[in-house]
């Protein structure tokens, strides 16, 4: 009978010995396959193709050296856990994945999309030649004709309307180094209208993070978790969105017996996994954790050591508290006062415990207050800068940190630097152009509608647009857009065009723009929507698989991905269209001063250094590309709890993994990064930090500076404010400082060398030796329970826009009208007139939005793999039994769902569930290429078009901004749904 | 000789899908062909569990059984193997296996459903380890390069555990006496006349 | 808790749900939370998990949803393949080798006492008697082929592993077997339109009625001297038509479910319906061994009637004397005598 033969040729690998097969043959490994088919009649054919070449390598024997597999490190491009991603190239083809075993935050692990990811490089559906629409037809172009047409459009719209008629729409998705870059690119090109992704996911986030303690990212880590006794996941669902992440929650839950408490209007896969599940209504955040914290005002279970040492205006957070009482709570957001008097107990007493959020939390018009009502819950019970605790938020794309952190943002310059002239100044430092230079750049603003005329600086310090409202910019009447024109031009680098709300009214931007140029892997949904005729461009990028540079992780762990392969077709990367863009438009020189080119590609090691000469703000100073790669090479090291590689180590040793920043100083001064933010128990050299002293000294006559709390080993043991070449003097530590250093110092200071601080001083001195007096650079301040500088500086709950329940609006309303990001947000106007007409009535059910494990973000790339779009071949909508048996509607069957504006409508398939409540329809947000029930597939350019379509949630969303960060409400709005 | 075996734990499962792509992309196994999916139960309601399935490797497989032509045979590692030079496509394997894993290129049976196609335990086919017509037929051969198969290794959450039977269930008692609870080896009874006793 | 199987449409997700409808507790419009203060979710999902004994407590297999189109693969575990395969190994090749070698065991009996039953060659006539005309030659002798082949490659199905594979070794087998299958699966249609012609042709006369009684009572000449009365077709023959009626349909419907798979059942509707085929198979391929006896070795002058359509006006009055009266009536001329013109069919 069948045996098995089990000795073989074991010296050498699989893919050795199949590649030698196949190199015989003379077929690539996608071409064999493609005749392979698992067909009886296919091996017939295939059979007499391939066995002369087995029978020749097998002849050969073991001496037969077939060609060398190389193995290639890069991140998966798919979510912020940072997964390493092990490729297997043989002769320049990625032919397999190997477990990344030596990758302490993956641990060989993947989801469905990082274990199919290999697709993405050699995917036939990716975008392969520049294109351009003429007539309404894609015609392939080459790259010098597209960036000469290109870069004519663009100066001449320059010249016409302005540098802030052209937007620069980047991603999320780049690496921190095309990220830098880009924001440079805008800066040279002279607009603040530079974007990302982050502005829908986490820009809230960020913002109220960032308000409260000082930096807007998670405070500790993935793998920190499984130090967590108890865990709070509201408004996320890690198990499809960041399937890794559950690794270590869950083992956390598994290894302490931790509560993993889920809050969330949806019974999602990661609340299977809860021990205990608390559903409320989309958008009643506020109540819900005010109603915790009233259990634990109540009960005394607050920290009340913690508070004194580390918080200012906590009383003014127990004012507020104090109206949300069990009934009040019950009342709004349905959850019973004793199950979150359980939550509450849990979350002050079985410590340490964190608090893990995600777009349920950020994506509302009350964003950034919802972040800050979060901060405040940790604050108040003392669960944060300890192990086990903290604001554990989970980022969604890949490089949305770093893309942030870098700079791709309407109203920061790379690292957080402001839009004010020391901002500018330092980067044009950096940049080693004049600072005047750059200014000129930027356009003058007339006096329009009553406002007041804005000068060149004063343009030059205003935020942009947010990628939220890039429409708005385009169709709303000029006299409403603060800037010298509305819209023109779109430059979007991989972002998708479904990701905003309100698709209808997108649309009609798109059609009116007078250049839209989409720089992607993929075509996006930009290309199907038939919106456009001619002056729209598509270039085609590679992904950053097949191009080296650092992502940061959401845990800010900064990771070097090295080029597996060579970018497939004639897809360029983000490096060299920017670099072949800015030579057109006639900046290059300037843009890559320190920068070295080869064959038209920026080095990608170049801008990291660059980076890391203007990074002192964020510690992004310390992670040179020498030091990143070391710890690709050295990933096994480094511990799965701590992250830390052990001291003796002679490449890494000391270092947390990735570098997590803050990294202080120079790379030569070896920091190992921080792995806990504001963690005080360490000394600053080992990653200890306080929370930042970023709001001044005082205020109303209370201290803002920490009181009798300071890292392991101050020098100083109070509170103290961040330094400055001023505050040095005083404390006689100036003399700590080299000559050069001090040269450095005085250099920058010019007049007034007091004022050059620890995130100006280009030579790192400050840092430096703060660090040797274990002080932390940013000084020891207070985090703030009111921030009073926000429109709500104490959270307080507001209804949605589009509520369910309009009788809660007298009492809870949105905030009133206003100008944000230079357009109006009539946010208040809208839900007052939703109100009055009594939509909720017409439109009863409750929409909310998330994700899928296999798709990502606008989910063209996604869409485009057969692995994983096999998974999930349908756009659908999640509609509760009861709501479905009303109307009749069966599971898989076909259902229009109409929206409360524009009078929009999407046509998908039901799929009838328990796991959204009464009253609540849940739609994934990663489908496009359907509008109204149209299938739009003809409209991609041929053979680029994603395996499946759908139609986009955004079809019908809805109004509503939030207003410190323009974010879209996407988690609470109202639809209709009935049988198609 | 190990005797292998997969275990599924269901209360580590998200179903994040990652042992079917990881399975897709490790053998290209073509659009249709599912040799491992994941099936949620009692979804959307409190108890809901996410189990991961593909060919179990049965000890006495049912799907050699009832073969007509007897084309399965199995290794000294006790993985299922079956030759498809020698499979007809009848199909009566999958009316046989309690796990749905044989898996048919064509959808009918008129003329052929070709020939069937099932979870390797990535360990290949008859032909020569590593050879073109072994990976061609059956996908990548990792047990022969000293490697378990790639769901299991790839596997978000370590739920799904693959090697030794005796090891993996070691594991899988550790982690319900450490956890405290478990919804034990999903389908071992049927596979292996055994369960996972705590 | 019991589950309902839900239509399954095209895509999507296959589905089974858990139907409860008292489980939906009346919740305010707009708040999905219940108003007794519990939430219907329940508190602690971990605790309450279910698992592999419970679901077969209420189930006979474990279903659950998947994402992915194919509805099969949303039953996680079926254990009912065990019953399936216990018939298929266990009792078929018995049922199967003991029904047909009984059968030939039976008819070498039957021949060695009764011999090869005869005409009287005395009482030839000499002239022929059209029995069948050539389309029902056609169709019988194409629903024959195709039944033999059927047959042989049915068999193979039971026997092939257990007779052929240690005799010629598998890789020779297995071409043998795949050859067989395609024959299996397209000889079929011709097998099934054989079928369906000979009973569209032949119906009218093998409605059973008095006279088979009366012939069955006799023996039908097998047991007796003489012959009982007999129409076109006798009540043996009647036997046989019906058999081929009824057992085709049957091997026709079970087969068709198998051609297109899970089209319209699930699959312990696909392991009835292979049990279905294999009986009726052998059972009748042992009644088709028991007609091509009679019809060749077993009877003399039978064969003609599908040989050359023709047979001897005396054996055809000997066999059915009634048939012949009927014929000899209806033309003037008198019996359709032999010669080159076969009159048309009725």
């Amino acid at each position: 009978m069948l045996t098995k033969r089990k000795s073989g040729a074991a010296s050498r690998t699989k893919h050795q010995a199949v590649a030698a097969g196949l190199a015989a043959g003379m077929l690539d490994r996608r071409g064999f396959l493609r005749k392979s088919g698992l067909a009886a009649g296919a091996l017939a054919a295939a059979g007499s193709l391939q066995l002369g070449s087995v029978r020749q390598a097998r002849a050969a024997g073991s001496s037969a050296v077939g060609p060398e597999t190389v193995i290639k490190k890069n991140v998966c491009t798919h979510c912020s856990v940072g997964c390493t991603v092990t490729a297997e190239v043989v002769n320049g083809v990625w032919v397999g994945q190997e477990p990344s075993y030596a990758s302490p935050i993956n641990r060989g692990t993947h989801c469905a999309k990082g274990a199919a990811i290999r697709e993405l490089v050699s995917s036939d559906r990716r975008l392969k030649y520049p294109m351009k629409l003429v007539a309404g037809q894609w015609q392939r172009i080459s790259w010098d004709q597209a960036i000469d047409e290109i870069g004519d459009k663009l100066q001449a719209i320059r010249e016409k309307n302005g540098a802030d008629s052209v937007y620069w729409l980047g991603s999320a998705k780049f690496t921190n180094e095309a990220a830098y870059l880009m924001r440079k690119f805008g800066a040279f090109w002279g607009t603040n209208s530079v974007d990302h992704q982050a502005r829908i996911c986490h820009s809230t986030t960020v913002a109220g993070v960032a308000n409260t303690w000082g930096y807007g990212a998670q405070t500790n880590s993935y793998n920190d978790i499984r130090n967590a006794k108890t865990m709070i996941i509201l408004g996320g669902n890690p198990a499809e969105a960041h399937p890794v992440s559950m690794q270590h929650v869950l083992s956390g839950k598994e290894i302490n017996r931790a509560n993993m408490i889920v809050i969330d209007p949806r019974f999602t896969r990661t609340a299977a996994h809860a021990t205990e599940y608390v559903r409320i209504r989309s958008g009643t955040d506020i109540p819900v954790v005010w109603g915790i914290l009233w259990h634990i005002f109540q009960n005394g279970w607050e920290d009340k050591e913690f508070i004194s040492q580390r918080v200012y205006a906590m009383d003014d957070v127990r004012k507020e508290v104090a109206k949300w009482t069990p009934e009040e709570v019950e009342r709004v957001s349905g959850v019973p006062g004793e199950q979150l008097k359980r939550v509450a107990e849990k979350f002050a007493k079985e410590k340490p415990a964190t608090l893990i959020w995600c777009m349920g939390a950020t994506q509302h018009t009350v964003g950034t207050a919802n972040v800050r009502a979060l901060c405040i819950l940790c604050l108040a019970t003392g669960n944060v800068g300890k192990p086990g605790t903290g604001a554990n938020i989970f980022r969604g794309h890949t490089n949305v940190q770093g893309a942030t952190d870098l700079g791709l943002d309407v109203t920061s310059l790379p690292l957080y630097y402001g839009l004010v002239e020391g901002g500018w100044r330092h980067w044009a430092r950096v940049w080693d152009v004049p600072y005047e230079w750059l200014q000129s750049r930027f356009d003058e603003v007339p006096a329009t509608a009553g406002r007041k005329a804005r000068t060149r600086k004063e343009n030059m310090e205003a935020p942009g647009i947010t990628s939220t409202r890039w429409f708005d910019a385009v169709n709303l009447p000029p006299e409403q857009i603060d800037q010298r024109s509305p819209l023109k031009a779109f430059m979007v680098f991989g972002h998708g065009g479904n990701t905003v709300t309100r698709l209808p009214e997108a649309i009609e931007g798109m059609n009116k723009l007078e250049l839209l140029v989409v720089a992607d892997p993929h075509p996006t949904t930009f290309a199907a929507l038939d919106a456009r005729q001619d002056n729209t461009y598509l270039l085609p990028i590679c992904t950053s698989l097949e191009m080296d540079g650092s992502r940061t992780a959401s845990n800010r762990s900064i990771q070097w991905g090295e080029q597996i392969v060579q970018p497939a077709f004639e897809s360029k990367n983000d490096y060299e269209v920017l670099y072949r863009l800015a030579t057109k438009l006639g900046f290059a020189e300037t843009l890559f001063k320190n920068i070295k080119i080869e064959n038209n590609v920026p080095s990608a090691e170049d801008l990291l250094r660059e980076i890391n000469r203007g990074g002192w703000s964020t510690g992004y100073c310390g992670q040179s590309p020498e030091r990143l790669k070391a710890h690709m090479r050295n990933q096994a090291k480094f511990d799965l709890i701590t992250l830390r590689a052990p001291k003796d180590d002679p490449e890494v040793g000391g270092d947390y993994y990735g570098l997590p920043w803050p990294c202080w100083g120079k790379p030569e001064l070896r920091h190992p990064g921080s792995a806990i933010l504001y963690n005080t128990s360490l000394h600053v050299k080992d990653g200890g930090s306080t929370f930042r002293a970023r709001f001044g000294t005082e205020r109303n006559g209370e201290t803002l500076l920490a009181e009798n709390s300071f890292t392991k080993g101050s020098d100083l043991t109070d509170g103290y404010p961040e330094f400055t070449f001023g505050v040095f003097k005083k404390l006689g530590w100036d003399k700590d400082l080299t000559a050069d250093e001090l040269a450095t110092i005085l250099k920058i200071g010019g007049e007034k060398p007091e004022t050059v601080s620890w995130a100006t001083d280009l030579s790192g001195g400050i840092q430096r030796v703060c660090l040797d007096h274990g002080v932390i650079p940013f000084g020891n301040g207070k985090a703030r329970a009111n921030a009073w500088n926000l429109p709500d500086p104490v959270p307080v709950h507001r209804e949605p826009i589009y509520t369910p329940r309009p009788d809660l609006v007298a009492k809870y309303p949105t905030r009133p009208d206003e100008r944000q990001f230079r357009m109006p947000n009539i946010g208040f106007s809208v839900q007052k007139s939703a109100v009055e007409r009594n939509v909720a009535r017409d439109f009863p059910i409750i929409l909310t939005s998330g994700r899928l494990v296999e798709y990502e973000g606008g989910g063209e790339e996604t869409r485009s793999n057969p692995w994983l779009a096999e998974l999930q071949q349908d756009m659908f909508v999640e509609i509760n039994t009861g709501d479905a048996s009303e109307r009749g509607i069966k599971d898989g069957q076909f259902v229009w769902v109409t929206g409360a504006e524009n009078s929009s409508k999407a046509r998908m398939k039901a799929l009838v569930t328990d796991r959204v409540g009464k009253g609540v329809a849940f739609m994934p947000f990663h489908f496009s290429g359907w509008y109204e029930g149209k299938d739009m597939r003809d409209f991609y350019p041929k053979g680029t078009d994603p395996v499946v379509l759908g139609e986009s949630s955004n079809s019908v969303t809805t109004y509503g901004f939030d207003p410190v960060t323009g974010m879209q409400e996407t988690k609470c709005t109202l639809c209709q749904i009935k049988a198609a | 000789m190990a005797r292998m075996k997969f275990l599924c734990d269901a209360d580590r499962c998200i179903e994040c899908n990652a042992c079917v792509t990881a399975c897709k992309n490790e053998h290209e196994v073509p659009w249709g062909i599912n040799r491992r999916r994941v099936v949620t139960l009692n979804d959307g309601k409190p108890g809901e569990r996410s189990v991961s399935m593909a060919c179990m490797h049965c000890t006495d497989a049912p799907c050699a059984a009832v073969c007509p032509v007897n084309c399965f045979y199995t290794t000294a590692d006790a993985v299922v193997l079956h030759s498809k030079d020698i499979c007809i496509g009848c199909g009566y394997c999958f009316y046989a296996c309690p796990f749905g894993a044989p898996q048919y290129p064509r959808v009918g049976n008129f003329g052929s459903r070709g020939k069937m196609d099932k979870c390797t335990y990535c360990s290949g086919g008859p032909e020569a380890d590593f050879s073109v017509a072994e990976y061609e037929k059956y996908g990548s051969n990792r047990l022969a390069e000293g490697k378990l198969p790639l769901c299991a290794e790839m596997c978000s959450t370590k739920a799904l555990l693959a090697g030794d039977g005796e090891m993996i269930a070691e594991i899988y008692k550790q982690r319900v006496v450490k956890r405290g609870y478990g919804s034990g080896a999903w389908g071992w009874k049927t596979a292996y006349r055994e369960t996972v006793a705590i | 808790m019991r589950r309902a199987v839900t239509l399954f449409s095209t895509l999507v997700l296959a589905t089974t749900l858990l139907a409860a409808p008292g489980a939906f507790a009346p919740a305010r419009a707009q708040n999905p939370i219940t108003q007794d203060g519990q939430n219907p979710m329940g508190a602690k999902p971990t605790a309450d998990s279910v698992n592999e004994e419970f679901l077969f407590k209420n189930a006979d297999k474990i279903t659950g949803r998947v994402s992915i189109p194919d509805r099969k693969s949303a039953n996680l575990i079926q254990p009912q393949g065990r019953e399936y395969r216990a018939f298929r190994e266990s009792w078929l090749p018995w049922i199967g080798g003991l029904g047909i070698l009984g059968m030939i065991a039976a008819l070498a009996g039957f021949f060695l006492w009764r011999g090869r039953i005869l005409t009287d060659d005395t009482q030839e006539s000499g002239r022929k008697i059209l029995r069948f005309n050539a389309f029902e030659r056609f169709a019988h002798w194409m629903t024959a082929t195709c039944f033999i082949i059927l047959s042989l490659s049915g068999l193979n199905y039971i026997f092939g592993k257990r007779l052929l594979m240690p005799l010629i070794g598998p890789e020779a087998f297995g071409s043998l077997a795949q050859w067989a299958k395609y024959s299996h699966v397209y000889l079929a249609w011709p097998f099934m339109l054989g079928v369906v012609i000979m009973v569209a042709v032949w119906v009218k006369d093998n409605i059973p009625n008095r006279i088979d009684w009366a012939w069955i009572k006799a023996g039908g000449g097998f047991l007796g001297k003489g012959h009982p009365h007999a129409e076109r077709f006798n009540a043996g023959q009647k036997g046989v038509f019906w058999m081929v009626a009824g057992f085709g349909a049957a091997m026709g419907v079970t087969g068709l479910m198998m051609l297109f798979p899970f089209t319209v059942l699930d699959i312990n509707g696909m392991q009835v319906m292979q049990v279905i085929h294999a009986l009726i198979g052998v059972a009748f391929i042992v009644g088709i061994l028991a007609h091509i006896y009679i019809g060749t070795l077993g009877m003399k002058g039978a064969y003609d009637a599908m040989g050359s359509g023709e047979v001897d006006l005396a054996w055809a009055r000997a066999h059915h004397d009634l048939w012949v009266e009927k014929q000899q009536a209806k033309t003037a001329s008198g019996p359709q005598l032999t010669g080159r013109h076969p009159a048309p069919a009725e």
